[in-house]
């Protein structure tokens, strides 16, 4: 079979029946996009919620320790797996800090030197709160350390809502997703049923189910690439245009991963996938069931 | 099926709905005859014609189209039974949107051919049915005998050994009627085999063939006389 008359065939289809062309290439368009705001706007909500637990830190006050059991205190944290970054906080930079942020009331206190030295451990933050719990468990029971402390609360509470945001986003997500692709299958078969002359005229001269079918899956992702492109620059034109313009506030919502492209070919991948799927299944459903005497 | 004929029907039954169209029949079309089916509306004679081009399979019986078992052939391998079969309906089934060349073409690059041959073919087959003027026309274009000359040129285009033609002259004039049965008869006079469906008695008469009626399930053949 002519590749050249599959692919022109497949591209004069999306002439021959305008508005059911049309109407594919909008579901696929609206779908895609949905997901593709979804994406970026998820992925936003996990960046702040990474960056808040990453605010997040564990301190280690130590009792009165020598400097060779404080280096050996120093390396087994660092060994830990959970944990990111160790810096040491002696007395006296305890009270520095103190008296920085008391000012001068501070000042006298700060004198007598009550304040422990203490390690401040930066944790991964996709650390679970049950494994910062053991591992702060843990350290609690190494010898020197006199009290381990860390914003269990605010750790807590920023892990159940992002789990509720992730449940809520992913269920959307699916629903979505389902929504589309039953909107754009039944869309593409009317596109398909649109032409039903076309494949019985078609059946009759002893053309294959194969060869009938093959310009349709070409217009099928034809429809898809133009609805991805379509959605893509639609995302542009929100974020980098029209959400700063009106609802500056929120800021500018970067692409995931910090690339334009990994989201962006993601979606021109998804429509060309729901496009080519959508068309293969319609019309192998449909040439299938034809009867060229009806 | 004997070496002479290109259609034998053993035993066919079709019901529909309990109802038999066809009752234990047994027919045979010989290589380059011409026959007409006859029969009131209802008789059966579209099943007929679907069971040769199978688009319908018989409840019992042996269908065999130009050496083929259609009975037993695999769903996959119609197609290739389709390309034997020249079809030829009553309503055109033309596509409006291209031109008479391109609904004659298509039904050669459906079956792979190369470009030049289609190009030599569609040429050879349009002089053939007298239309090779009005190959860049759109069928809109065209009146209805002319339509059917596309159909039967399209028909033609991959050298079926059978025509199978369902009321060709049923939406056409009696002028337009006689030019489609003097192309028919042509085209037999080749040594294609046609299986003509009609209940235009004028027409049997004037062109005189086998005639076959289809009445009660059962078939026939019957004489001029008689019609």
């Amino acid at each position: 079979m002519s590749l050249g008359y599959v692919v022109k065939e497949g591209m004069a289809g999306i002439g021959r029946a305008k508005l059911a062309a049309f109407t594919s290439m909008f579901s696929l368009f609206i779908a895609v996009l949905l997901l593709g705001l979804l994406a970026r706007l998820g992925y936003n909500g996990y960046e702040v919620a990474q960056s808040l637990k990453k605010s997040i830190d564990v301190e280690v006050f130590l009792m009165d320790l020598d400097e060779r059991t404080t280096n050996e205190l120093s390396d087994r944290l660092k060994e830990e797996k959970l944990v990111q970054e160790v810096s040491y906080i002696s007395k006296d930079s305890a009270a520095a800090v103190f008296e920085k942020e008391f000012g001068s009331t501070g000042s006298s206190l700060a004198d007598l030197k009550f304040l422990p030295a203490s390690f401040k451990l930066n944790i991964d933050p996709d650390a679970q709160i049950s494994q910062v719990d053991s591992l702060v468990n843990q350290i609690q029971s190494y010898r020197g350390v006199d009290e381990v402390r860390f914003n269990q609360q605010l750790l807590k509470r920023i892990e159940a809502n992002f789990e509720t945001a992730a449940m809520m986003g992913g269920g959307l997500g699916i629903l979505i997703l389902l929504a589309s692709m039953i909107l754009v299958f039944n869309t593409i078969r009317l596109t398909i049923y649109a032409k039903r002359d076309l494949i019985k005229a078609m059946k009759l001269v002893g053309a294959t189910n194969g060869f009938i079918r093959r310009p349709f899956v070409v217009e099928g992702i034809i429809q898809g690439l133009i609805a991805g492109l379509l959605s893509v620059g639609v995302m542009f034109v929100t974020f980098h245009y029209l959400l700063p313009e009106y609802i500056s506030e929120l800021g500018i919502l970067e692409w995931p991963f910090g690339r334009w492209y990994y989201l962006s070919g993601a979606m021109v991948l998804l429509a060309v996938f729901m496009g080519f799927w959508g068309s293969q299944w319609a019309a192998r459903k449909f040439i299938k069931k034809t009867s060229i005497s009806e | 099926m004997s070496q002479q004929s290109v259609i034998k029907f053993s035993n066919v039954t079709v019901s529909f709905d309990h109802r038999p169209v066809l009752d234990n029949i047994d027919f045979t079309l010989e290589n380059g005859e011409f026959a007409y089916l006859i029969g009131q509306t209802g008789a059966g004679k579209s099943s007929f014609l679907r069971l040769i081009y199978r688009d319908l399979l018989p409840d019992s019986g042996r269908v065999q189209v130009a050496d083929l078992d259609i009975t037993s052939l695999p769903d996959k391998k119609v197609p290739y039974l389709r390309r034997r079969l020249g079809i030829v309906f009553q309503d055109f089934q033309l596509l409006p949107d291209r031109s008479v060349y391109d609904n004659v073409a298509f039904s050669l690059q459906v079956t792979g051919e190369k470009k030049s041959y289609i190009k030599q073919r569609v040429v050879e087959v349009l002089g053939m049915v007298g239309l090779s003027h009005k190959r860049k026309n759109m069928p809109n274009d065209l009146s209805g005998g002319e339509k059917q000359r596309v159909v039967i040129a399209r028909a033609l285009a991959n050298e079926p050994r059978i025509m199978l033609a369902d009321e060709p002259t049923g939406n056409l004039d009696p002028e337009a009627s006689a030019s489609i049965m003097e192309l028919l008869k042509q085209i037999n006079n080749r040594g294609m085999a046609v299986l003509m469906v009609t209940h235009d008695y004028d027409t049997v008469k004037q062109y005189p063939y086998r005639t076959l009626k289809l009445e009660n399930g059962k078939i026939g053949d019957i004489a001029m006389d008689e019609l």
